[in-house]
């Protein structure tokens, strides 16, 4: 049962999170979340004014800048940008803002693994912080299954990461969970009927060697553990708007 | 065309002053003629909405490579080479060859794309296909050693795009697959810092060896189209560009899979990613029919 992480006691444990938000000053929005060691910034501007190869006549462009840790943006980090553009682009209302630009800016603080995870947590952050209108807001998770063990662990570290037999980075969405939520007093002895509902996927990444029912296992273990990022990020808002009520009263 | 000709008197019939031809239709509301078809379980190609293209695989097109494979899916043409040199360790693996994957989509096979440095969807593909032979372990690196720490072998995989018609991935990673499966490269031999390999003779199983491939991932792309999310199963190029989102899932000989990626469009519920998966399962054995069929 033991992990590798010796911080934590359990396989479904996730790492501290933390999050800040309005760091940057000439930014619209941004955002800092972290995942224990690993930690991400990101910046949104927009809307603002498009090139016209860009320009998309009935809603919003999105461009995702994704910088690595250190060094020039390689394949991979261009890997990361399609993914998190793709995955906003049927969340962000942009048809609201027709023939403008929302530049998204993902910079690796910090890198101990689960980085595009770190990045989408950010993101969501950073684009609430901006007032970017959302259909809804996501929250994403990794998790990998031990080549040793044969066990899910949830968020790895790079060290957790050396040793996995296949990783999988899920992002779920708060639409699915609310319902979920709400029906959880009527429903509990439906539990298993809630199972095949629930966590309906709006990105999935997953590599290594695996069989359906791991992949499954792991989408429904992720599933849960997005609830306590989707919790995170809404106290966190909440926390921020609290304190800037609090201003404007002073 | 069946499917249109049946809607267009009703169309008529509504706004008789905007009457056009079925391409007209076509070109100014793309999804919207789309959507005619898909709501009759058809495409305008005329597939089914979970049919595949006719795919052949060809071995040994290039004779100048180590190996190399033409894989044709409808109208997408992918021609793959794999050369072989020889090379440096890297300094912490001093015992492994390395292999380098790269994908070009250049303005050759369609007029989407620029000349210039590889436009975000090749390095993307690229990366893909990296990824699962790196993580799915499909080469040993090991096997690619000549002397430790002296020289490996470094196996370029060079993927061309001749024709672009969509599902640029599932005809780049067959071609890899197949190119890599016609690797033959010669023993070398190694003295006091010095490679040799001849190259005079015929090659045949004394003086060269094939790659040793511990699995032969093959995958299958669904595009998703609508918010209704309609699995259309191999997406040529103007279906790709109506669509949103995507499923990729790529299967291994033993059933195992090597990678999913579902990316773009709304929320999919699991079980769309459990009939994908099972889709696969079936075109995966199609494919693998088609392949060891040319391979004789």
């Amino acid at each position: 049962m033991s992990r590798l992480d010796r911080t934590r006691t359990s396989a479904h444990q996730l790492r501290p999170f933390f999050s800040s938000q309005n760091l940057l000053n000439r930014a619209d929005g941004s955002a800092q979340f972290d995942f224990g060691g690993s930690s991400v910034l990101c910046s949104v501007v927009g809307p603002a004014e498009v090139k016209i190869r860009q320009e998309k006549l009935d809603k919003a462009t999105i461009e995702v800048i994704a910088r690595p840790l250190v060094g020039l943006p390689g394949v991979a980090d261009k890997a990361r940008e399609r993914s998190i553009q793709e995955t906003l682009e049927p969340l962000i209302l942009s048809s609201l803002h027709p023939r403008t630009l929302v530049q998204i800016v993902v910079q690796t603080m910090k890198d101990d693994g689960c980085i595009l995870s770190t990045a989408f947590n950010a993101t969501i952050l950073a684009l609430l912080d901006a007032g970017i209108p959302l259909q809804s807001i996501l929250g994403s998770v990794t998790c990998m299954i031990d080549s040793e063990t044969n066990e899910i662990l949830l968020d790895p570290t790079t060290e957790e990461l050396a040793r996995s037999k296949s990783t999988h980075v899920f992002v779920f969405d708060n639409k699915t969970s609310i319902a979920g939520s709400a029906n959880k007093d009527q429903a509990k002895d439906q539990d298993q009927d809630q199972d095949s509902l629930e966590g309906a996927i709006l990105y999935s990444d997953s590599t290594g060697i695996f069989t359906e029912n791991e992949y499954f296992e792991c989408a429904h273990a992720g599933f849960k553990a997005a609830q306590a990022v989707h919790g995170f990020i809404r106290t966190a808002v909440q926390k921020k708007l609290e304190k800037e009520y609090q201003q404007t009263q002073a | 065309m069946t499917a249109l000709e049946s809607t267009s008197p009703s169309l008529a019939a509504t706004s008789p002053a905007f009457t056009f031809s079925a391409s007209t239709f076509q070109k100014l509301h793309p999804t919207e003629f789309f959507r005619k078809f898909a709501s009759q379980g058809v495409r305008p190609d005329g597939r089914l909405l979970n049919a595949f293209r006719p795919t052949t695989v060809h071995y040994g097109v290039i004779t100048t490579a180590n190996g190399s494979a033409m894989v044709r899916i409808g109208g997408t043409t992918v021609v793959c080479g794999v050369k072989a040199e020889v090379a440096e360790p890297k300094l912490h693996t001093p015992d492994h060859g390395y292999f380098v994957p790269n994908v070009d989509l250049s303005p050759i096979c369609s007029g989407a794309f620029r000349p210039g440095p590889p436009s975000a969807q090749a390095q993307v593909v690229s990366e893909s296909i990296d990824r699962v032979l790196k993580e799915s372990k499909v080469l040993d690196l090991k096997d690619l050693c000549i002397e430790e720490g002296k020289a490996v072998w470094a196996l370029w995989v060079d993927v061309v795009c001749v024709s672009y018609d969509g599902n640029i991935y599932d005809a780049a990673l067959t071609a890899v697959m197949a190119a890599l499966a016609n690797v033959r490269i010669r023993k070398p031999t190694y003295d006091e810092g010095v490679v040799k390999v001849s190259g005079a003779e015929d090659m045949n199983d004394d003086n060269s060896f094939k790659l040793k491939l511990a699995r032969t991932p093959l995958s299958a792309t669904f595009a998703l189209f609508d918010t209704s999310l309609t699995v259309l199963a191999d997406p040529n190029d103007s279906e790709e560009s109506i669509c949103d989102g995507s499923i990729s899932v790529t299967l291994d000989e033993h059933g195992q899979l090597c990678a999913v990626s579902k990316v773009g469009a709304g929320s999919s519920s699991q079980s769309l990613l459990k009939q994908c998966i099972d889709r696969t399962r079936e075109r995966a054995t199609e494919l693998r029919a088609i392949m060891s069929q040319q391979q004789q």
